[in-house]
């Protein structure tokens, strides 16, 4: 019993940290010699909060720097938002870190896309009698995709008190919209009603954008694996596949990149398209043929419980005509 | 020639896509000339395709019975059927020759009887494909403008993806006809580019109000009255070809007839922003100070993508250069840089990126990996950090031209900053243009080379802000140019 204990760690946890830590540190040293460090330069440093107890006796460099990873690589796929100070090589920048902020999302396939990153300046700012903190953040550089406005986000959950909008491109439209939310508030309270940021909030807001986007661009794909329009490698085959026999449906495809409307084209000649919420619900869906609406496939795809995942079920040719909906 | 028998009345109708444009016409052959012999067959694949044969019928025997029989002397027989007019495509195609060959039997031979201006257009756009550096573009943005928003104290509706107008390509076009067709007489083609995520819409203009304009069949194929407005997929943004900077002033222009083609051009520019715009849902366009001749570096710079806001240093974070997947066991410092930014082909955004061949453009400028000596090791890194993945990126952003307005004053050195007071003094502006193939690519080569100290430029040298024109007072960028 004793002897047991002498040998087990303090938590299960720390045993298997201590496991993984081996096996990449024994990947890292065959990986090294390989492939010589000629990494960029300003790597930032990930500076998770880092609570592992981690073994006092090991101090091997590389045992460390795959120790440090393996942490951070966990706290990116529970959290899936983590953050990382940034120092910006400019010589004309301010000296204090941008802050960084990590967005990863996980895609359909078990991969995770491209980490998105949103790095914010903190700026000091004069104490002003309304505003008692005198730190303010501001969205300084980022790689979100262009139809998620970062502009509106940040309007909202970082919102700049009493600052003209100075940041150009894309944020005239939220500074000027800010203003306009200020005024119909009394004026002796405007002034107060500063809201504070909210930067978790915005992380958060996000990242759940990014993550609806991915998912309706994995449900679309899904739909179209269904329907066996995809090819072998994955990309798409040329227009004259068989249709689908059940539904009759010829192609089917997301409309641009944001991927929030689908067009859906029949083997007879109608074309229909609908709208994918945010959920993964079809919110609205028009389809027209040779003689107007057809307003019974409309029913059948916004109808049920609305999934897109089961769309293809509520348009089989034989659930339609043999069971029409009242 | 015959006078037609229609009565000619000024209407505000757009020009018809079936108006002809007769093929003797010398400048035809030049402008359908420009293309590549294979890019003449797809057009006239295209054209013979049994969805567009009603649009662009060929010249058949049927119509030589009907019409006068003047052309016995022109050098190709009139085919039969639609057939075998595709027939003698199909074998051209088979067998190498000249381009002129092509453009001599399209021309004279099967559309003998003239090419419709929306064939026209097709080649326009066609050529525009093949050579996406053929016009400099202004990037300019779509912003909303919410002149009397209701009180919403609440927070918004969780719909952060609003800014970006849906459009529907024939109610636009609608409109646009609509705001545009008082003053101008225009012709739309609108298609969607085959190599780039864009939409194209090429607009050409005639200060005609008459149907079959009386004007000599050169206006038709003269470039300058045409307007390219290119829709990107899914970003608020929007390029023209128009190179005039300032587009929405009310320039005191009214006075002149609106005969040149400059006015005509910034006529429809001004309407573009209106037919966009729905009730309760207006959109202005404001400028972006980007100009460039290269629509992939339009499409990087201000564009769907990941690199659109951050660039320059920042690229390592576009390209996600540094770091891997979380599942990946190696420390990111063990993995080379292009393997991550290579690594996650799944991303819908890079997915279409990629299609765009770009990713063979990729220069391998200064990662050689013979030994250097500690300095030069030293500026490499410090080139790396400043430059970050600029031409091993996915996307390159070649900008041909750039031009900075310095407003620093000469006496005030590094040590007297906090005198802010610059604003009123008459500065002296010096102003630097660069111009070449790729301006911020050249930055780096001479960084490279030890002529341009890398870590102490200033950040508009490395591309950065994603401009073309900039005001820069103290290695910072002004926002509102001066």
């Amino acid at each position: 019993m004793a002897t047991t204990t002498s040998r087990v760690p303090a938590s299960p946890d720390s045993e298997e940290e201590e496991l993984d830590m081996e096996i990449a540190s024994m990947r890292a040293e065959s990986k090294h010699p390989r492939h010589p460090t000629q990494n960029l330069n300003p790597t930032p440093k990930l500076t998770q909060t880092n609570n592992s107890n981690r073994p006092p006796h090991n101090n091997l460099p590389l045992v460390h720097a795959a120790g440090a990873h393996t942490t951070s690589n966990h706290h990116r796929i529970a959290f899936g938002a983590t953050a990382f100070p940034f120092k910006d090589p400019s010589p004309t920048a301010p000296t204090t870190p941008l802050l960084g902020v990590r967005i990863d999302v996980c895609a359909r396939n078990g991969r995770f896309a491209k980490p998105y990153y949103i790095l914010l300046q903190s700026e000091q700012r004069a104490p002003s009698p309304s505003l008692g903190s005198a730190k303010v953040l501001k969205v300084y550089r980022h790689t979100v995709p262009g139809f998620i406005s970062i502009a509106k986000l940040e309007n909202v959950y970082l919102p700049q008190a009493g600052v003209s909008h100075d940041t150009g491109d894309g944020n005239t439209e939220g500074a000027s919209s800010a203003e306009d939310e200020a005024q119909p508030a009394k004026p002796w309270k405007s002034s107060s009603r500063v809201r504070k940021q909210d930067l978790r909030g915005f992380v958060r807001e996000l990242r759940r954008e990014l993550v609806a986007w991915h998912m309706r661009v994995d449900a679309v794909e899904f739909l179209r694996e269904k329907l066996g329009l995809v090819g072998e490698g994955g990309g798409s085959l040329p227009f004259d596949v068989s249709p689908d026999r059940d539904t009759g449906i010829a192609s089917l495809e997301g409309v641009s990149l944001e991927t929030r409307y689908v067009r859906v084209e029949w083997i007879d000649g109608r074309v229909g398209r609908f709208k994918l919420s945010n959920a993964g619900v079809v919110e609205r869906a028009v389809v027209i043929g040779d003689e107007g609406r057809d307003k019974k496939i409309e029913d059948a795809m916004t109808g049920g419980d609305g999934r897109v995942e089961t769309v293809l079920d509520r348009l089989r040719v034989d659930v339609l005509s043999g069971s029409p909906r009242p | 020639m015959a006078r037609p028998k229609t009565v000619r009345a000024p209407t505000t109708a757009s020009l018809p896509n079936n108006l002809l444009i007769p093929s003797s016409t010398p400048s035809l052959t030049k402008s359908l000339g420009k293309l590549s012999r294979q890019a003449l067959l797809d057009l006239a694949f295209t054209w013979l395709d049994d969805r567009n044969i009603a649009s662009y019928p060929p010249y058949l025997q049927a119509d030589e019975a009907d019409g006068p029989d003047d052309d016995e002397a022109l050098p190709y027989p009139a085919g039969e059927t639609i057939e075998e007019v595709r027939q003698v495509y199909e074998d051209l195609q088979d067998r190498k020759g000249a381009k002129r060959e092509v453009l001599e039997r399209i021309l004279e031979g099967d559309w003998r009887h003239g090419i419709t201006l929306r064939q026209l257009a097709m080649a326009d756009l066609r050529y525009m494909d093949d050579h996406p550096a053929s016009l400099r573009w202004t990037a300019l943005e779509l912003s909303r403008i919410d002149a009397n928003r209701s009180t919403s104290k609440k927070l918004p509706p969780a719909d952060w993806s609003g800014s970006v107008p849906r459009m529907q390509a024939a109610t636009f076009v609608q409109g646009l006809q609509r705001e545009i067709s008082p003053l101008v007489k225009a012709h739309y083609h609108l298609a969607h580019s085959a190599t780039l995520p864009l939409t194209f819409l090429r607009i050409f203009v005639v200060d005609s109000p008459y149907q079959s304009p009386r004007q000599a069949a050169e206006i038709f194929t003269d470039s300058s009255r045409v307007i390219y407005v290119a829709f990107p997929d899914s970003c608020p943004y929007v390029y023209t070809s128009i190179a005039a900077s300032t587009g929405s002033k009310s320039a005191p222009l009214t006075s002149s007839v609106a005969t040149d083609t400059r006015t005509l051009q910034r006529l429809v520019r001004d309407s573009i922003p209106k037919a966009l715009s729905r009730p309760q849902e207006r959109f202005t366009l404001q400028a972006t100070s980007l100009a460039a001749k290269n629509l992939p570096t339009l499409l990087a710079l201000r564009g769907p993508g990941r690199s659109t806001a951050s660039n320059g240093a920042f690229s390592i974070f576009a390209d996600a250069a540094i770091e891997g997947s979380p599942l990946d066991p190696r420390p990111s410092n063990t993995v080379p840089p292009e393997e991550h930014i290579q690594a996650s082909h799944s991303n819908p955004a890079e997915g279409k990126e990629n299609t765009n061949g770009s990713a063979t453009k990729r220069r391998s400028s200064g990662i050689d990996t013979d030994p250097l000596s500690p300095d030069s090791k030293k500026r490499r890194l410090a080139i790396h950090s400043r430059f970050g993945t600029l031409g091993q990126s996915l996307a390159p952003a070649p900008l041909d031209r750039l031009d900075i307005r310095l407003l620093d004053k000469l006496e005030s050195s590094e040590e007297s900053n906090d005198d802010v007071d610059h604003s009123t003094s008459t500065l002296p502006a010096v102003s630097l243009t660069f111009s070449g193939s790729d301006v911020i690519g050249g930055i780096r080569k001479l960084a490279e080379l030890g002529i341009v100290d890398p870590e102490r430029m200033p950040s508009w040298m490395t591309g950065e802000e994603g401009v073309s024109v900039t005001t820069v007072r103290r290695g910072q960028r002004l926002q509102r140019d001066i």
